[in-house]
């Protein structure tokens, strides 16, 4: 029966601390709530991800590529011990960080991705899973990658991550850095923020509904034009296809 | 000498844009010569910095005028570090102030988000002494913050005055539609609340991250033209009046007072001393706050406020828009974004607007006269320069 | 053979130059290779200083220290710093090392610690 076979595929989830959400104060003065995200809640999340799916830059296209496939698993019961945080700003989704329990000691990273940029919202994000992993999960170690330069120096460089190169990363094998419970106390002071309890308004607030990023990162003018700009330097092929595109030229 | 003229104006969106460097360059060309009214010109010049070595483009100056359809018009790239733009400028003025061109394009350009921000960083940096400072790993935000040390010890500088105008500048580009930043932030954010050192981490001690400027790709154009010329097109008469430029010894070290910008005091008061005019006479100022702190520093050497009373000044609201010398109200380099060849143009750009009365939420009112400040080298090649407004 | 960072005296009229520069700031002289090497002092007082925290790539450290050093016979020279809290006019003491690795080639700087 198709009841039973369900019972198969689907992960035995493992007792997993609920995360306490926090709030703080952004560099433009506004509060952002860190907060898990319900299973029920996936589908809210997933809509602002998929635009995402078409950003080149920054590995914006790989990250949310990777992030609504782990979210969708995460929905439908295919993936293993996943926990999903949110950050929102007066509502509206800021970023999402997810991530998971490998054993009761060693937690994995899976993704930071930031919808409003220029706040170090995603710096905000990461820290916060990293305080989950340890403080609440108690995990004594935590694997990560970077896909892009701007996650490598967040992650690598501000927090000084170890290398674990022998050991592969869940996420396609590329090599992993480690931070261990050591190098995160010594980051605490200077990188985890956050206040609790978070006041029950701005909870609800947050809560109530998952509102769209105001200003999320937008595809450049021209589908892969990134890639392209390197083996076409004089852009021929970019403008022909932006004319086609869009019958007629561009305002700069 | 022959008076000369901005007759046309444009520029692209500064962020990162993904078009080629000749195309980014094109852009902010044809709207200058479509705001002028011109498809021909004499002369090309292309400020830019990086193509070589970032963009992997040489001869860009080539690619430039071909591309606009300029040819057979004469054409050359200027490179001279973050003041290619005003170099630019100034060797556009000579081309017509001489007689020798009547029409001259003079476009800044750089395309540096093409690599990562690390190599953004090392890139600019080779612009400093090769052997005395280079070789350290010295950064420009390195030089910026061994200066900002010494102007705290010896005027009382602090760090809630260089978040001053980090935040004025930041937010006065959310009136600007054009600047790379357009996320307001609050001395609160960066400064005050217990999340501050982390919102706003240092990039080189005591420099923050919000006290210096985002990398950006941009491209911005002027048309230079004679009397003649200008009279012909019919655009608002903005005239150059003034043109400084000086420089002072390439290593840092060697200066004799370490506090003092002896090549942005000469090419200010050059600029001033040929326009005729002094530094009460202007109406609207931009500076090159590449750091907070250069906005303060250079306030003082161009001769808007005494030595050392430059955070004085911006306490007292003087540079903000309303006040009595307001600097960089389209965001300057900290919230418009500094394409390094670009910069000098752009300011250009902004003080046109400004004198022509299209600044919408950002004009200054009745403004008549304008100053531009654009540094080179961590202030070893600086170009001035004076607008004045023709009734 | 212990290596030096060098300062440049004219033969003419003995000014110091560091770095190295063709043409004597102070006289003017242009005739060629007309200085003497001097090596520069290795004691002298932190004038101003820094902690860098956004590198080139080449460097494999998270953040580095800088500062303008005033040596002891008034003379100035940028160099690294190997100094856990820096104060400006403390004293400081230099030495040769590698300040910097490219890939086929390392390059020796001033290196301060506090003496
Ligand atoms: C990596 C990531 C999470 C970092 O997010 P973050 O910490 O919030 O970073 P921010 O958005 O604050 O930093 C970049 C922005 O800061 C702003 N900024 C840069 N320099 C600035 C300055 N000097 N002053 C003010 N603002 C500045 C800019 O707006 C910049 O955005 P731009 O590149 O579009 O110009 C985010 O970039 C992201 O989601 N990237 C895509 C996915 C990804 O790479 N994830 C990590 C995989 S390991
Ligand atoms: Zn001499």
């Amino acid at each position: 029966m198709s009841v039973d076979l369900e019972k198969i595929l689907r992960p035995i989830p493992a007792e997993m601390a609920p995360y306490e959400p926090k709030y703080m104060l952004l560099a433009s003065g506004e509060a952002a709530v860190v907060r898990a995200v319900d299973r029920d809640e996936i589908p809210d999340l997933l809509k602002h991800v998929e635009p995402l799916l078409h950003v080149e830059r920054d590995y914006y296209d790989v990250v949310a590529a990777r992030v609504y496939a782990e979210l969708l698993s995460h929905y439908q019961y295919r993936f293993q011990d996943q926990y999903v945080l949110a950050v929102q700003v007066d509502g509206e989704l800021a970023a999402i960080v997810n991530g998971r329990q490998v054993t009761p000691n060693l937690g994995l990273s899976l993704h930071t991705l930031a919808l409003r940029r220029g706040l170090r919202i995603g710096a905000h994000a990461f820290a916060a899973k990293m305080e989950y992993h340890f403080d609440q999960l108690g995990h004594d170690e935590v694997l990560i990658v970077a896909e892009s330069p701007i996650g490598f120096r967040r992650w690598m460089i501000e927090y000084k991550l170890e290398k674990r190169f022998e050991t592969p990363h869940e996420l396609g094998g590329v090599p992993s850095w480690a931070l261990t419970r050591e190098l995160f106390d010594a980051a605490r002071s200077s990188l985890v923020v956050g206040r609790r309890p978070v006041p029950p308004e701005i909870l609800e607030k947050a809560k109530e509904a998952i509102l769209p990023p105001s200003d999320p990162p937008t595809p450049a003018l021209d589908p892969l034009s990134a890639t392209r700009s390197k083996y076409d330097p004089t852009a021929t092929a970019l403008m022909v296809e932006r004319w086609a595109m869009e019958g007629g030229m561009q305002d700069a | 000498m022959r008076d000369v003229y901005v007759a046309g104006i444009g520029i692209t969106t500064f962020t990162r844009l993904e078009f080629a460097l000749s195309e980014i360059a094109s852009y902010a060309s044809m709207m200058a010569l479509k705001d002028a009214g011109i498809t021909e010109v004499d002369q090309v010049y292309v400020a830019n910095m990086g193509a070589p070595r970032v963009n992997h483009q040489t001869a860009l100056a080539s690619a430039v005028v071909d591309s606009l359809s300029l040819t057979p018009a004469g054409a050359a790239a200027i490179e001279n570090g973050p003041a290619s733009g005003g170099s630019a400028i100034k060797a556009g003025f000579q081309a017509v102030a001489s007689g020798m061109d009547d029409v001259v394009l003079v476009v800044g350009v750089e395309r540096m988000r093409e690599v990562n921000g690390l190599e953004a960083t090392d890139f600019i940096a080779t612009l400093t002494h090769p052997i005395a400072e280079y070789i350290y790993g010295v950064t420009l935000p390195a030089h910026a913050a061994m200066f900002t040390r010494l102007y705290m010890d010896k005027y009382g500088v602090t760090e809630r005055h260089l978040a001053m105008v980090g935040v004025k500048n930041q937010n006065a580009a959310l009136n600007n539609e054009w600047a790379h930043l357009q996320q307001e932030i609050s001395l609160e954010g960066i400064l005050d609340s217990p999340e501050a050192m982390t919102n706003n981490p240092y990039v080189a001690e005591p420099l923050r991250f919000f006290d210096a400027c985002p990398v950006s790709d941009g491209g911005a154009a002027i048309i230079l033209v004679s009397e003649e010329k200008a009279k012909e097109l019919g655009r608002p008469m903005i005239k150059i009046s003034g043109v400084g430029q000086a420089t002072d010894t390439h290593a840092v070290h060697e200066r004799e007072e370490p506090t003092d910008l002896l090549a942005v005091r000469k090419a200010a008061a050059d600029a001033f001393e040929m326009a005729g005019l002094t530094p009460d006479d202007v109406d609207v100022a931009e500076l090159h706050d590449a750091f907070t702190i250069l906005e303060i520093a250079e306030s003082e050497e161009v001769g808007f406020f005494p030595k050392g009373e430059g955070h004085l000044a911006l306490e007292r609201g003087d540079t903000a828009l309303g006040g009595k010398i307001p600097i960089n109200v389209g965001g300057g380099l900290k919230g418009r974004g500094h394409p390094v060849g670009a910069t000098g143009v752009a300011q250009a750009w902004e003080i046109v607007t400004q004198l022509r009365g299209d600044g919408g939420d950002r004009q200054v009112e009745d403004a008549s006269v304008g100053f531009t400040c654009n540094f080179g080298g961590f202030g070893n090649n600086v170009v001035c320069l004076t607008f004045e407004k023709e009734a | 053979m212990a290596r030096e960072i060098y300062a440049y005296k004219c033969r003419l009229c003995d000014t110091m130059h560091y770095p190295f520069r063709m043409v004597c700031k102070n006289c003017k002289q242009n005739d060629f290779f007309e200085f003497d090497t001097v090596p520069l002092p290795r004691d002298g007082k932190l004038l101003t200083f820094t902690r860098v925290y956004n590198l080139p790539p080449q460097y494999e450290v998270p953040t580095l220290g800088l500062g303008i050093v005033e040596l002891e016979n008034g003379m100035r020279m940028l160099g690294q710093l190997d100094i856990d809290e820096p104060k400006a006019g403390m004293a400081v003491k230099g030495s040769v090392e590698v300040v910097r690795e490219e890939t086929y080639d390392d390059f020796y700087g001033m290196v301060f610690r506090s003496a």
